[in-house]
């Protein structure tokens, strides 16, 4: 006990080592694929700034800080944040202004800002599109893996869509264009480390935040992580101009990526790879587009493979949402363009599992064959099958089963879990008499039922009646704000459907008692506590992220680093639904503040919206 | 009426109140409903409550927070339970939304129609006439975080009830000064301890002490 206490205190007297934040300095492998894949810029140490968020959890996670390392930043781990992250590029503008910059100041690496194909840029073929206000910090690689870190808010590129709308480079900070000036804003960087974080916790793959920098006037950079940043609009740019080393070049580097991480283990060597890379893509992109149906998460995947990461992964927060109801018919309205809905998530993933189909035979062949000649490809069916298989298993989670239960239902009791999906979708799918209308950041129609809360208290019931319960009760259980009584006119089909959901819940609940030799209401009683976490009433969505975040801002000058990072772990923990991980927050040694307060209130008014 | 106090604890320290409460229900597998004072992080004590009572034999539970909106399905249920347990938590977060969602006066009538209602900590306090012992001593009470402005409690019982007690000389300081504002005795009672009230017989478990009007009794 003497010696813990005494090996703390001498690191909390500035004993702890920082010297991993070096390995970050703009070096990058993806320089050496020599495929005209970024562009290289300077950059000078940008001042004013101040620490407004550090992940200390993904610090960790990454090797970056000691495991032991406690939750506060040190005068030293804030001397080197700012030294490595508080940047500016020179950009061309100032370059061709000849704009004094001390040498001093100037940084001694380079940084890439990197090219992809952008469906809202006037040249759709990547040669001139990319990051636009990010750089790419460098790659951090220990024994726990290889991290690209990329910075957001570092300053006007080439490569965004302003300068080839202007045809001119422009001033880094420019007030005359918002999007395109290379700033990024203070609640950008804090709704996506929220709304990351919670992703994260719940099991999606994402881009994480692990720096958010704060500047006057509310602006920020906002330092990401992730194991692989590349994204399948990487690879389509190499594509779109028909470059076929260039392309090869770029899916080598990111299999060997994937391969180094050990999340690819078994890849073969050689041309086979690029068949096991299709494989494994189909995979992940009809898994992907299975979750983000399920969990509501809407975000808009479109041909250009943009805002999304080759492995499934959410980046670019700016358009991402969590619905608390199935909103089928939300849009989000991008001036020029409205977006995708969440339904047609899932043909964009498939297409773009088509687009790797089309480059793994360019690479294969040399031979660029139109798109329309992969749409009955094998990855086409095997993504169909993946989706549908992931959707099953997502369902017999929601309602509590464990691992095991789960095996058995998809292995033995395929066809009824698939009869329930059916009957859960029509309720799930239910819009409003109200038809499309516009809501502050696109149009929406409404969805009718909040199914969590079917699943969190059905099992209940079952427990305290051993029956099933009445229809009315039934709908008046998962009835949402929404749902008005003229929705709610007699349908004899919706009350057929009422007693089919019961009856195939019911059976896959007996078969699973039979498997496991257990009486009914036990099986039921596990289900009632598991659901009661994964379903629970409150869950984040879009807007309740944006609420916190302009909560959080509101008090932030009187909340310190180590402040905010509490109130994230707690919040994060708050909305953890995962029963296996769910801890008791006492266990987080968190004080429910008021602001926290706040946060909960935030989320349970809002927990049904967009 | 039929009552249980805990003084506080985990549902393992609170084996004999538990079997108690059990037991005055009359029934060998009773139906117990677990209503938590805040529902924040409260699906995980209801797990744990769960497992401790399944122990002792019970199959039927219902979770009912009533710090969101429910529906009255499921109020039915609740109100149709041999047991009503009121966790522990926030007194003044608790006892607001028992009001605010209108399930103070049915707890009330549930408890007075021969309902087993037990309560621990601030699930106890809120069946006293007031709320008053969540304000004090100043080193560990509740915060009055909801901004509530009556405390007055169900009002089952004619004495107050103080958790989480130690018997220490800044507590019995506290609670006697306290005692002298009260018409009524206020009981005191560690965690695992606790008072069973069967109709106007009242029976202590643990070592609970008695501050009235300014002096202090063990009552076993």
């Amino acid at each position: 006990m003497t010696q813990l206490k005494l090996r703390r205190a001498s690191q909390s007297d500035g004993l702890y080592d920082y010297s991993q934040f070096n390995k970050i300095d703009g070096e990058h492998p993806l320089r050496e694929t020599n495929c005209d894949c970024f562009v290289d810029y300077r950059a000078r140490h940008r001042k004013g700034a101040k620490i407004a968020a550090f992940n200390f959890g993904l610090a960790r996670d990454m090797g970056l800080i000691a495991e032991d390392h406690p939750n506060v930043l040190t005068p030293e781990l804030e001397k080197i944040l700012l030294d490595k992250f508080s940047l500016v590029i020179i950009n061309e503008y100032d370059i061709l202004n000849k704009v004094h910059i001390d040498e001093s100041e100037i940084l001694p690496g380079k940084y890439m800002a990197t090219k992809y194909l952008q469906l809202q840029h006037p040249n759709k073929q990547g040669k001139t599109s990319g990051d636009g206000r990010s750089i790419w910090n460098g790659c951090f690689k220990n024994r726990k893996g290889h991290w690209d870190v990329s910075s957001r808010g570092t300053g006007a590129t080439r490569l965004s869509p302003a300068t080839s709308i202007h045809n001119k480079f422009w001033k880094t900070g420019d007030p005359n264009i918002s999007y395109g000036c290379g700033y990024c804003e203070l609640d950008e960087g804090i709704s996506t480390l929220f709304f990351s974080e919670v992703l994260h916790k719940n099991g999606l793959p994402t881009e994480r935040v692990l720096l958010v920098l704060e500047y006057p006037k509310k602006i920020s950079i906002v330092v990401r992580a992730h194991q692989n940043l590349i994204r399948p609009s990487h690879l389509f740019s190499h594509l779109k101009q028909g470059n076929v080393h260039a392309l090869k070049s770029m899916l080598d580097y990111y299999i060997e990526r994937q391969v180094l991480n050990k999340v690819w283990k078994d890849c073969p060597k050689g041309k086979n790879k690029y068949k096991y890379f299709l494989t494994k893509q189909t995979e992940i992109f009809a898994k992907m587009a299975a979750n983000f149906e399920d969990e509501y998460i809407f975000c808009w995947l479109d041909w250009d493979g943009d805002n999304i990461l080759m492995d499934g992964g959410i980046i670019d927060y700016g358009s991402v949402r969590q619905f608390g109801l199935f909103h089928a018919e939300y849009r989000y309205d991008d001036v020029q363009r409205y977006s995708t809905t969440i339904v047609e998530q899932k043909h964009k993933a498939k297409y773009i599992v088509q687009t790797f189909a089309q480059i793994v035979e360019f690479i294969q062949t040399g031979k660029k064959k139109n798109i329309k000649l992969f749409s009955e490809h094998w990855s086409q069916q095997h993504f169909d099958l993946i989706f549908q298989n992931v959707k099953d298993r997502n369902l017999v989670k929601k309602i509590g089963f464990k691992d095991q239960d789960i095996d058995f239902l998809l292995k033995n009791k395929k066809s009824l879990v698939k009869e329930f999906r059916k009957t859960f979708t029509y309720f799930e799918r239910m819009r409003s008499k109200r038809e499309v209308y516009q809501v502050a950041d696109g149009i929406t129609r409404d969805a009718l039922f909040c199914m969590r809360d079917i699943l969190r208290e059905l099992p209940q019931m079952y427990l305290l009646r051993d029956n099933v319960i009445e229809r009315k009760e039934f709908i008046d259980i998962m009835r949402s704000s929404y749902c008005k009584d003229k929705d709610l006119q007699q349908n004899h089909y919706r009350d057929r459907m009422v007693d089919q959901f019961q009856q195939q819940y019911l059976a896959i609940i007996q078969a699973v008692a039979r498997k496991r030799k257990m009486r009914k209401f036990e099986v039921v009683l596990e289900l009632t506590m598991r659901a009661s976490i994964i379903n629970k009433f409150d869950r984040v969505t879009g807007d309740s992220i944006t609420l916190i975040t302009d909560r959080i801002l509101r008090d932030f000058k009187k909340l310190d680093n180590d402040e905010i990072y509490r109130i994230l772990m707690d919040f994060v923990e708050y909305q953890n639904h995962n029963p296996d991980t769910k801890i008791h927050m006492d266990e987080l040694h968190v004080k429910k503040s008021p602001i926290i307060r706040s946060m909960i209130s935030i989320v349970r008014e809002n927990r049904e919206g967009l | 009426m039929k009552l249980v106090f805990h003084g506080g604890g985990y549902d393992r320290d609170n084996r004999e109140l538990n079997l108690k409460a059990i037991e005055l229900s009359g029934e060998k597998k009773p139906v117990i409903a677990y209503i938590p004072a805040q529902s924040y992080d409260s699906e995980v004590d209801f797990r744990d409550f769960v497992k401790e009572h399944q122990k002792y034999g019970l199959r039927q539970f219902l979770y009912f927070p009533i710090d969101y909106p429910f529906d009255n399905t499921l109020k039915r249920e609740l109100l149709k339970a041999d047991i009503i347990h009121l966790s522990g938590g926030n007194t003044f977060h608790f006892l607001k939304y028992l009001k605010e969602h209108k399930v103070f006066n049915d707890l009330k009538n549930f408890a007075k129609k021969g309902g087993i209602l037990t309560g621990l900590s601030a699930g106890a306090i809120v069946m006293t006439p007031r709320i008053s012992a969540a304000t004090y001593p100043d080193f560990d009470c509740d915060e009055n975080e909801v901004g509530l402005l009556n405390f007055t409690g169900m009002g089952l019982v004619k004495f107050e009830f103080f958790p989480h007690y130690s018997n220490s000389r800044r507590y019995d300081d506290e609670l006697k000064k306290q005692s002298l504002k009260l018409k009524y005795p206020l009981y005191a009672a560690p965690d695992g301890a606790g008072v069973i009230v069967e109709e106007d017989k009242i029976k202590f478990v643990g070592k609970v002490a008695c501050f009235f009007q300014g002096k202090k009794m063990f009552m076993n």
